[in-house]
């Protein structure tokens, strides 16, 4: 197993009263890709947005237990959220492509880091855009208005605006379920290159895409870590029975 | 409510428990022609293989389309994997069969060397250890696997015995040449019934256990399953 990029430690959150995570302990291996799958409302979500702190923004919220990103507590107090989800970037279910031009779009990150520097920012939008697969799509209309781009373009452009304030580790959020298989395909073996360079964890309900993508599979029931493994595993010998009947469709 | 997919998986167990059954009364015909003699059974075993080459095509198929609209995964995967090899496995014994049959008609006239060589235990046992898989394929209990791997090296020794002593006889008696020769190929036929059975039943671990147990020999002597051996998931 590679380094430990991201390391929980009895992270338990409650929306109010209600316990939506239990005491999950997990290590996200560094430059694989780490899938969390689950019936709705079993908490993967939620998990991933602990880990850039997305759920701050979420009223009522308590978190207790550890977040340690490179061995950091990401919850600590003197933690800077703004520089923890520049590393920590992240992908949404429904691409939200900003009303401004594609290259506008890219560059957003980099201008509100400090970067106004034309060269420095062009290079920085196309060399996002080219680790995006969309570079070729594009190149020729990076002034047009980003809204005007298909389903999938506008998802792989923003994981291009992902990648231009240079992440360390991807989050996604079921970033291909609202694609054809086409534009899902592309996602897929976006993700397939990014994970040379970057660590991603991806929640997904296609299961065929969790045994397609990832590297290691979490498998989430009810706020709980039910099991935790190589995906090839996962898929062909779960070791929990709740797992097998979850992945082969017999649940519940 | 029962799910389609939960449909075609009984229909592929009903199917290869079929196939596991007829090719069952194959190996047992041959074997019972064999000792009996019986010119007419082994005829009739070498006419029922087309029932066992119909029923091989029809489970290749039912996985085939289970895999293409289906995407198993776990148990499921495993279920159909194995069911792709032990329904090749449950074929080949269907020929092994089919090779004694044809082989009966040469040895017919020889009935008191197939009993001076004890070819009735070997057979026997052969007869035994394609029972006693099937058997594990409707349980799927495999804490009697390990038999099945002991009797296949049982039959395996007492092959090679026998073949000792036949080529012996060859060296001596020229006239035998042509029922030995026959003898020799009927002996290699059940030394593979064997290796078959052990084939299946490794399969049936697999479907049950998750664990691939071939090529590790881990049932040979007594010793238990060498650490370091589990699945390696690398």
């Amino acid at each position: 197993m590679k380094e430990v990029k991201i390391k929980t430690r009895d992270l338990t959150l409650f929306y109010g009263a209600k316990m939506a995570l239990n005491s999950i302990s997990l290590d996200i291996p560094e430059k694989e890709v780490t899938a969390f799958i689950g019936p709705s409302g079993c908490g993967k979500s939620t998990f991933l947005r602990t880990l850039n702190r997305m759920n701050d923004l979420i009223p009522n919220v308590r978190i207790t237990g550890e977040v340690l990103v490179d061995s950091l507590n990401i919850y600590d107090k003197q933690i800077d959220v703004v520089n923890l989800r520049k590393k920590v970037g992240m992908v949404f279910q429904k691409s939200n492509p900003f009303a401004k031009s594609i290259f506008e779009n890219v560059a957003y990150g980099p201008r509100i880091n400090g970067i106004n520097h034309k060269a420095r920012l062009e290079e920085i939008v196309e060399s996002s855009l080219k680790k995006a697969f969309i570079w070729e799509e594009v190149k020729d209309r990076l002034q047009d208005s980003a809204m005007g781009l298909s389903g999938g373009q506008q998802q792989r452009m923003c994981i291009a605006r992902t990648l231009a304030v240079e992440p360390e580790i991807i989050l996604m959020d079921e970033p291909a379920s609202a694609l054809d298989p086409i534009s899902t395909a592309k996602i897929e073996e976006l993700i397939f290159e990014l994970k040379k360079n970057y660590t991603i964890v991806i929640v997904t309900h296609n299961m065929q895409q969790a045994a397609r993508v990832s590297d290691h599979t979490a498998f989430f029931y009810i706020g709980e870590l039910v099991e935790f493994g190589k995906t090839k595993k996962i898929f062909t010998t779960p070791d929990k029975k709740h797992t097998e009947e979850y992945i082969t469709g017999r649940f519940g | 409510m029962e799910r389609h997919f939960e449909l075609e998986l009984e229909k592929l167990n009903k199917r290869i428990l079929k196939m596991g059954n007829l090719v069952y009364d194959q190996v047992h015909n041959a074997l019972e022609a064999l000792l009996t003699c019986n010119i007419e059974l082994a005829q009739q075993v070498v006419e029922l293989d087309n029932k066992v080459d119909k029923l091989d095509v029809k489970i290749d198929k039912l996985c085939q389309r289970i895999f293409a609209l289906q995407q198993p995964v776990a148990t499921d995967l495993r279920l159909i994997m194995s069911a792709l090899k032990m329904n090749n496995d449950l074929e080949r014994l269907g020929d092994l069969a089919v090779n004694i049959s044809s082989k009966v008609e040469g040895v017919s006239e020889y009935g008191e060397i197939l009993a001076e060589l004890h070819i009735d235990e070997l057979s026997n046992m052969a007869d035994i250890i394609v029972k006693d898989v099937i058997t594990i394929l409707n349980t799927r209990n495999t804490t009697f696997v390990k038999d099945i791997f002991v009797s296949a090296s049982a039959i395996e020794e007492k092959v090679q015995a026998v073949s000792s002593r036949i080529l012996d006889e060859m060296m001596h008696k020229t006239e035998v040449i042509v029922v030995a020769t026959n003898l020799m190929i009927i002996l290699t036929q059940i030394d593979r019934i064997a290796g078959y059975s052990t084939n299946i039943a490794e399969s049936i671990v697999f479907i049950v256990d998750g664990k691939m147990i071939k090529h590790k020999n881990i049932f040979k002597e007594t010793g238990p399953v060498r650490p370091g051996e589990e699945e390696d998931f690398d």
